[in-house]
């Protein structure tokens, strides 16, 4: 009995995948799985079969009804699918409403935000015009000093200057609160350059805080490595080597294997195989003590990466411009 | 900073060639980039003096010339228009490879023998080969490896020397660095110093009037120089690193100041009035030309290096012309000083004026290496110039040095940089005394025990390490020598709990609704034109915030509303011919509130175009008022806020006739409605565009967080219409505000199912049909009763609005 189902099972397979037309398929349908199919038949005289042999037939014509069943829909689909009723035409496209979509930056934020807060970090904010204390002088930078060099500074007429970077927001969390701390602050950064593909004078950056009892070093590094194997998969290389931030102490600069080469050395990553991603470090005690804590009771570490910059590593965009433009042909797509 | 291996390798054993050294010095100290000068391989090109040249027989703009590259002579077929008889030019003979890997063989063009070819600059790649083939100049022999004599065999690493480390702006500095990481021995260079009479404190005369400015002045004077050409090894070294060689003394500073990282200068000793210089603060007004030929107006910030009769030089950042070396110059006067960073670097930034010494000043240079600079310098006059060093040297200043001391704790090492369990000694250290010692003492710091604490050390910083004053910071040598590899990644994470940030989830919010309304998210630059914010309808009182130095000076301002942004976006995609726009866009505006800047969050946005998606079957209208209300309404009703209250706007922008000012609860919330005829123009954007800007804060102030539970209905509901022909004047709003107050407890729903006006009706009146919905919570109402309750309000509205019933 089961040779026979079995043989019906490779009858069944070999008729539908022939089977050349909508007509066709009925009729294989109708001989295989109909009211006086064989397979039917088998099914209504299972009682008359003894409980073992009864239990196993059974079993078998479900497996082949199912298997042909799926098999049919699979050849319809094939065939054009035109199931539908009289007067139907199924390939008429719906009624599509308007479909909108974030955009890519906001996009890239919230993947970035994600895996943080699945960290355990929450999102902090601050002020897009600021002071130079929070911006420079408790950040490290003194007045006069070449570090300000890197931070090309738009100033506000009447005082105070657009920020250069998302690092004040650590300042204006750690004057309001008391460690622990776990944040990230995400958002808007300004630099005076003139724009070109690679610079822009306004893009976004997030920026990353935990200042606690004795944080080590391992923690920051365990910290990025986790969040760049979410964002890249777990099989990228990442490599921290020494960096200068004046609010960070030792500081380093993170570089993940180039994606484009994997490491192997291309004219994305200028042959090193590797390209630079974030900027981090174990928080300088000279900010401590500008916040009012004390570095011999907490330590802590930050880091800061350019979401243009990610964005543009995951889509291709070569031009940092085109984020602001809003041209909606590039909208759509991304 | 560029640096050659060859002149590195005065100092310390390279075993690696500049890639792997770039890579090495990556890792422990910062980014580093090989630049072999060499491009591609190229090799066997040789040379070659033009003997004779005639013209090809059997080719128009071919040549046949013989050449002569001293071990040989043969024909060489060449196409370039330049060549001539005599010229030195660069032959790649047969087995030579040049750029890009070509190589070369023995040819035969037109019937005519070539042994080899005749090279332009871009075939060696080195540079464009738009003048032809290359001119060697008459002084090379025959037969010189090209590429030995351009240098490209120079192995080159570039250096990209952080702001905190004036010491690895010198040769010196790396080589320390890199002996270092490699364990190799680091070798200072040595020179010797003949000095005879007379001694020269009674040859210069030095004064420092501004002791903060220049806390520490050497002065120094070599008679009888002859300045000339330097030799070769000196120009070699120079133009290694990109810097262009002048005359021997010019260069002999250059060359100092790039193996120490200390800028010196040379003074023409004879043109210095009274031989005696003084340190002061420029006097405003005061005027100095400076080398490169530019009139300064100096200002009282400014510190200047005087003679008698006036300034100099800028200190620390660029001598003056008129006491410049030239060939002229038989006697000069050295300076080797030590200048405050600070007013280095705001003098140069004042002036727009960097250079390479401002740039090393700027950052601190080694207050106790001066002494030996000053001499270096003096024996190379010496030396290439044939100058006589006078003895001694003249060093004045009030300032001294202090060394710094730290006292680093191990335990504290080991607790930031290894893993919890190993300082809990549940595994074997990573790090102990003797690793941080060795690291740090690697790099020019001494190290001692600490006689009252065993686990502490006492470290001297080196005086060219002034970045260095923490613990921190010798954390991060200790840590960067070691390897950052070394350090055990962990994710120990403490439970924190994080607080919530309402206002920025409620903008998630809505920007999530606006999506699904099916809108674009843009982001426009927060940077806006003056009087912008006028032309957008924002009221002329409200003051923008204006930037001291835009980078662009089209737009100064801040933005005081983002319209201005959308209107562009929508005209920047009108232009290229995209036939709907629905875009929005969440975004921070700015306005001067007396001294304090306010910040808000606004959201605005623009819809133009078919108001249903063009498809077979869609409508063909336009989008309006009414489109644009009704998202923002369908926003409200997903936030749950109150009901939106409308009250005219007669902003300038929009069409009075097709536009509202918005309001919950009585607070403005923003406005809606299209850009009038004129305004379009104006921003240069198409008819029937219709924008809306909202206030964030107030629509997430409003929204409800959540309803609560009421039983469901029972009974079934009801339903009666009515169409109602009232003036046209009657506002719908106000009807269904009467129908809602006098509705009573049966009427559980209302809403307008119909407007109309035209020919049907008299002129002046509108008719809107209404549905209304009735349910008991109790039980099934009858038809009767429901009349009742009907024919009640309906008979309110009649008489309260002056209405008829439409037949």
């Amino acid at each position: 009995m089961i040779d026979r189902l079995e043989k019906l099972r490779s009858e069944g397979r070999e008729q539908i995948e022939s089977a050349a037309s909508e007509k066709e398929l009925e009729d294989v349908r109708v001989a295989f799985l109909g009211r006086k199919s064989e397979l039917n038949l088998v099914a209504r005289g299972l009682g008359k079969l003894p409980p073992d042999e009864r239990r196993l037939v059974g079993k078998a014509v479900n497996r082949i009804k199912e298997e042909l069943t799926t098999l049919l829909g699979e050849a319809r689909e094939r065939l054009g699918g035109k199931t539908g009723g009289p007067g139907l035409d199924l390939t008429l496209p719906g009624r599509v409403p308007w479909v909108g979509r974030k955009h890519p930056l906001t996009r890239t934020l919230e993947r970035l935000e994600g895996i943080f807060k699945g960290l355990g970090f929450e999102v902090a904010l601050g002020p897009h015009v600021e002071d130079d204390f929070h911006n420079f002088e408790a950040l490290n930078f003194p007045k006069d000093h070449p570090a300000r060099d890197a931070h090309d500074t738009f100033y506000v007429e009447g005082g105070g200057l657009l920020r250069t970077h998302t690092s004040p927001v650590q300042i204006r969390v750690m004057q309001t609160r008391k460690p622990p701390i776990r944040i990230i602050a995400p958002g808007r950064v300004f630099r005076n350059e003139t724009p070109d593909a690679s610079h822009g004078s306004e893009f976004f950056q997030l920026e990353g805080l935990y200042v606690d009892k004795d944080v080590r070093f391992g923690e920051l590094k365990g910290v990025l490595i986790k969040f760049l194997r979410e964002l890249y998969g777990d099989d990228v290389g990442v490599r921290l080597r020494p960096g200068f931030f004046p609010f960070t102490e030792p500081s380093a600069e993170v570089d993940v294997e180039c994606r484009i080469c994997r490491g192997k050395g291309c004219s994305v990553c200028k042959q090193t195989g590797w390209v630079e991603l974030l900027g981090a470090g174990m928080v300088d005690p000279r900010v401590f003590r500008a916040v009012g804590y004390d570095p011999d009771e907490v330590s802590g570490y930050a880091f800061g990466l350019g979401v243009d910059r990610i964005c543009m590593m995951m889509t291709g965009v070569d031009d940092i411009r085109l984020f602001l433009q809003n041209d909606l042909r590039f909208l759509r797509q991304l | 900073m560029k640096a050659s291996l060859k002149w590195l390798r005065d100092y310390v054993e390279i075993e690696f060639c500049a890639f792997e050294l770039a890579g090495r010095l990556t890792e422990i100290l910062t980014e580093t980039e090989a630049a072999n000068l060499r491009t591609g391989d190229v090799r066997g090109v040789v040379a070659a003096r033009v003997v004779t040249v005639e013209k090809h027989p059997d080719a128009d703009k071919l040549t046949v010339c013989v050449m002569d590259w001293g071990d040989g002579s043969d024909t060489v077929v060449c196409g370039a228009p330049n060549v001539k008889a005599g010229m030195i030019c660069a032959l790649a003979l047969p087995g030579s490879t040049i750029a890009g890997g070509r190589r070369i063989s023995e040819a035969t063009l037109r019937g005519r023998r070539s042994y080899g070819m005749l090279v332009s600059e871009a075939e060696l790649g080195v540079g464009d080969g738009v003048g032809g083939i290359m001119d060697l100049g008459p002084h090379v022999e025959p037969g010189t490896d090209v590429i030995e004599f351009l240098g490209m065999d120079e192995e080159i690493i570039d250096v990209d020397v952080q702001a905190n480390r004036p010491d690895c702006m010198g040769m010196l500095g790396i080589a320390r660095e890199i002996a270092a990481a490699t364990g190799g021995e680091f070798r200072r260079p040595s020179f010797d110093l003949a000095e005879s009479d007379p001694t020269a404190d009674s040859m210069i005369d030095v004064t420092i009037e501004d002791d903060l400015g220049c806390p520490r002045y050497i002065a120094r004077a070599i008679s009888g120089v002859t300045v000339g050409e330097s030799p070769v090894w000196l120009k070699e070294r120079l133009d290694s690193v990109g810097v262009r060689s002048i005359n021997n003394i010019v260069d002999i500073t250059n060359f100092v100041m790039l193996e120490y990282g200390h800028p010196v200068h040379a003074f023409d000793y004879d043109k210095l009035h009274d031989h005696a210089v003084c340190i002061r603060k420029a006097r405003s007004g005061e005027k100095l030309v400076t080398l490169d030929g530019e009139e300064r107006t100096l200002a009282g910030s400014h510190l200047v290096i005087c003679d008698a009769a006036g300034p100099v030089a800028l200190a620390g950042i660029m001598g003056g012309q008129a006491s410049e070396v030239t060939e002229k110059t038989s006697n000069v006067l050295l300076e080797c000083a030590w200048f405050d960073p600070s007013i280095v670097r705001k003098g140069a930034a004042s002036l727009a004026l960097r250079s390479d010494a401002s740039q090393r000043f700027e950052r601190g240079v080694d207050p106790l290496v001066m002494d030996e600079v000053a001499a270096r310098a003096c024996a190379l006059m010496s030396d290439l110039a044939g100058g006589t060093v006078a003895r001694g040297s003249v060093s004045v200043g009030r300032g001294s040095y202090e060394p710094v001391s730290i006292r680093l704790s191990v335990d504290k090492v080991r607790r930031m940089l290894e893993p919890a369990e190993a300082s809990t000694g549940q595994t074997g250290p990573m790090l102990d005394a003797g690793i941080i010692k060795r690291h740090l003492e690697a790099l020019g710091f001494r190290t001692e025990a600490d006689r009252s604490d065993r686990d502490a050390l006492l470290v001297t910083v080196p005086s060219w390490r002034p970045d260095v004053t923490e613990p921190a910071d010798l954390i991060e040598e200790v840590v960067r020598l070691n390897g950052y590899d070394l350090v055990k990644p962990e994710v120990p994470f403490q439970s924190l709990v994080p607080m919530r940030n309402e206002a920025r989830e409620a903008r998630e919010q809505i920007r999530e609704i606006m999506v699904r309304l099916g809108l674009f998210e843009v982001i426009n630059s927060s940077f806006m034109a003056e009087g912008a914010g006028e032309r957008a309808g924002v009221d002329a009182s409200v003051e923008a915030v204006v930037l001291a130095n835009p980078v662009n000076k089209e737009t100064p301002l801040l933005r005081i509303s983002l319209v201005p942004g959308i209107l562009e976006v929508v005209r920047v995609n009108a232009n290229a011919k995209q036939g709907a726009l629905r875009i929005f866009e969440i975004g921070k505006t700015f306005r001067r509130e007396g001294g304090a800047v306010d910040e808000r969050w606004v959201l605005a946005g623009a819809l133009w175009g078919p108001a249903e998606r063009p498809s077979w079957g869609s409508s063909a209208r336009s989008v309006d008022f009414y489109d644009a209300k009704g998202l923002i309404e369908a926003l409200g009703e997903a936030l749950e806020v109150d009901t939106l209250e409308t009250s005219c706007y007669d902003g300038p922008i929009l069409d009075e006739g097709a536009s509202a000012g918005l309001s919950i609860g009585g607070r403005p919330l923003g406005c809606v409605g299209t850009v009038s005829h004129r305004s379009a123009k104006s921003w240069g954007i198409p008819d029937g565009v219709v924008v809306f800007e909202l206030d964030v804060s107030t629509l997430s102030e409003r929204h409800a967080t959540g309803g609560s539970y009421e039983e469901l209905p029972r009974y079934p509901a009801s339903g009666r219409d009515v169409a109602l022909v009232v003036d046209a004047g009657v506002a719908a709003g106000e009807i269904l505000n009467e129908i809602r107050k006098r509705g009573g407890e049966l009427l559980v729903d209302t809403s307008i199912f119909d407007v109309y006006a035209g020919k049907q009706l008299p002129a002046g009146k509108k008719s809107i049909g209404i549905s209304m919905t009735y349910r008991s919570r109790e039980r099934t109402l009858t038809d009767a009763e429901v009349d009742v309750s009907h024919e009640l309000i309906v008979k309110h509205l009649i008489e309260k609005f002056s209405a008829t019933l439409r037949e």
